[in-house]
């Protein structure tokens, strides 16, 4: 990772739901840097044959910045990331993050904040929701979560906000009826949603239908980096050719061979990314290009995207 | 924070057209302006809109007269969410209804505003703060303080305004060409 990283240390590990694990991390000498609330950090995981990097939602208190706090939900699928913090990342042990960036602040000009979290969804609404108290903002929690699995903080979260507290267990079966829900907003209010893309795309629909203004709808959704077909990139400026494997994305590739490229989100939304490409078809994943830029193929993101076909040359 | 962002350039106008999945379809014009925003009032759903006129309109069968920006102030602040404001009138006027409408919650994309009537400018004095109306030429004397004041292309979306500075600050006498404004 680039030199700015910083050094912490595991000081604690919680089991929060039965398949989210609360890592607190403090720093190794020295402090660490404040944030805002929705920030989160990537953390870098010694793994073999290569790092992994995921971006985690800082979940603690804005204020108390002597440790930071994430929640780290195993995910079977995923390509290792989760389950290396799962398995082998123990008390003591000694990790590198990036410095704090954000993506998903709240818009505090709104008249009432609707914050809708399904499952590990939870966290950058944890470091929201005391910001929000101290300002006095109006606003209602609704979590979405299956208590086999998620619903991390949920008693807690309820003892602390009472009323403005609602609880959707699905294997309760309770529900969340989304279009009563969004309907029943008054003006000026905004929308954040965080949790598996199905919400996302459920509450942007549902909300879009509903005649709300699209600037009040924000969401964050890491998608980590999904496995594809293996292509070949060339780097136009050094001459160097890459072999991208199916499991890694184009960026690890680059890190690994020691190119450098600014990153915050890795996951299609930030477009710190966005590299120029100068042949070979891109297959666009990321969130970020207009339909237009995608057209002109003359971008990629590479902490995502990945060559349609079976070479790729870019910029760099 | 600066509480005033002024935009390089004089604010743009696109096309106006009816926003859809509106429950509300809110349309603020002067009488002077409502022959250009009839249409797309009469294409707005039944039920679901209303027009509010300031000044006298020719033809009196349409929309209900509204005497003050503060009046318009509680329509505009029971309007449900999913609502749709469009403004005619002298860009001073849009950008008043613009900015009422913003602080009751709704968002930039739900106002849309006609390209204002006139090329007719607020301007708004730098020195002495006062605001003159109907300004179309440049330099223009102010109407708080007297100062001859350069119209510049400055827009202060707070004040509906163009920002004028003195252009003969050191020599009063000095009574530059004046020019049409576009
Ligand atoms: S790192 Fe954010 S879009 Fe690639």
């Amino acid at each position: 990772m680039s030199i700015d990283t910083i050094q912490v240390r595991v000081t604690a590990i919680a089991e929060v739901a039965p398949a989210i694990r609360e890592f607190t991390l403090a720093p190794v000498g020295g402090e660490l840097l404040p944030f805002s609330p929705g920030s989160h950090v990537v953390v870098e995981m010694p793994a073999e044959p290569r790092p992994h990097r995921n971006a985690y939602s800082l979940l603690s208190d804005p204020r108390e910045s002597g440790s930071y706090r994430i929640a780290v939900r195993r995910q079977e699928t995923s390509r290792g990331g989760s389950i290396y913090m799962h398995e082998s990342v123990a008390v003591g042990d000694e990790l590198s993050i990036t410095p704090p960036a954000n993506l998903f602040s709240p818009a505090w000009s709104a008249r009432k904040h609707l914050l809708v979290a399904g499952g590990v969804g939870i966290t950058p609404f944890m470091s929201y929701l005391p910001e929000l108290e101290r300002r006095g903002a109006n606003f209602e929690l609704h979590y979405l979560y299956r208590s086999s699995s998620t619903g991390a903080y949920r008693e807690q979260l309820e003892q602390t906000l009472g009323e403005r507290c609602f609880l959707y267990d699905s294997e309760a079966g309770n529900r969340c009826e989304l279009g009563t829900l969004l309907a029943d907003q008054p003006r000026g209010t905004h929308v954040y949603i965080c949790g598996p893309e199905t919400l996302i795309a459920g509450v942007h629909e549902v909300a879009q239908s509903l005649g709300w203004p699209e600037s009040h709808i924000h969401y964050e959704a890491f998608a980590a980096p999904q496995p594809g077909n293996p292509f070949e990139v060339e780097l136009a400026r050094s001459g160097v050719t890459l072999n991208v494997d199916a499991d890694s994305s184009l960026l690890e590739v680059l890190e690994g061979a020691q190119v450098q490229v600014p990153n915050l989100c890795r996951g299609g939304v930030c477009g710190q990314c966005q590299t120029r490409v100068l042949s070979g078809d891109v297959e666009h994943r990321d969130e970020f290009l207009s339909a237009a830029e995608r057209e002109q193929g003359e971008s990629i993101m590479p902490c995502v995207s990945r060559a349609a076909g079976k070479r790729l040359v870019i910029d760099l | 924070m600066p509480d005033e962002p002024l935009i390089k350039s004089r604010p743009t106008y696109t096309e106006v057209s009816l926003r859809p999945n509106t429950q509300k379809h809110l349309f603020v014009s002067t009488a002077q302006s409502l022959s250009r925003i009839r249409s797309l009032y009469e294409a707005a759903p039944k039920g679901e809109k209303a027009l509010y006129l300031f000044g006298k309109p020719e033809v009196t069968d349409l929309g209900t007269e509204c005497g003050s920006l503060s009046e318009l102030d509680v329509v505009i602040n029971a309007l449900p969410l999913a609502s749709a404001v469009y403004v005619a009138g002298d860009e001073g006027f849009l950008w008043d209804v613009h900015n009422l409408a913003e602080k009751a919650g709704l968002a930039s994309e739900q106002i849309q505003l006609l390209a204002p009537e006139s090329n007719k400018r607020r301007l708004f004095c730098t020195h002495c703060y006062a605001i003159t109306e109907e300004v179309t030429y440049s330099p223009h004397a102010c109407s708080g303080c007297g100062r001859l004041l350069l119209v510049r292309d400055h827009y202060s979306k707070l004040h509906g305004a163009y920002v004028g500075v003195q252009i003969n600050a050191e020599d009063p006498a000095d009574i530059p060409e004046t020019e049409e404004l576009v």
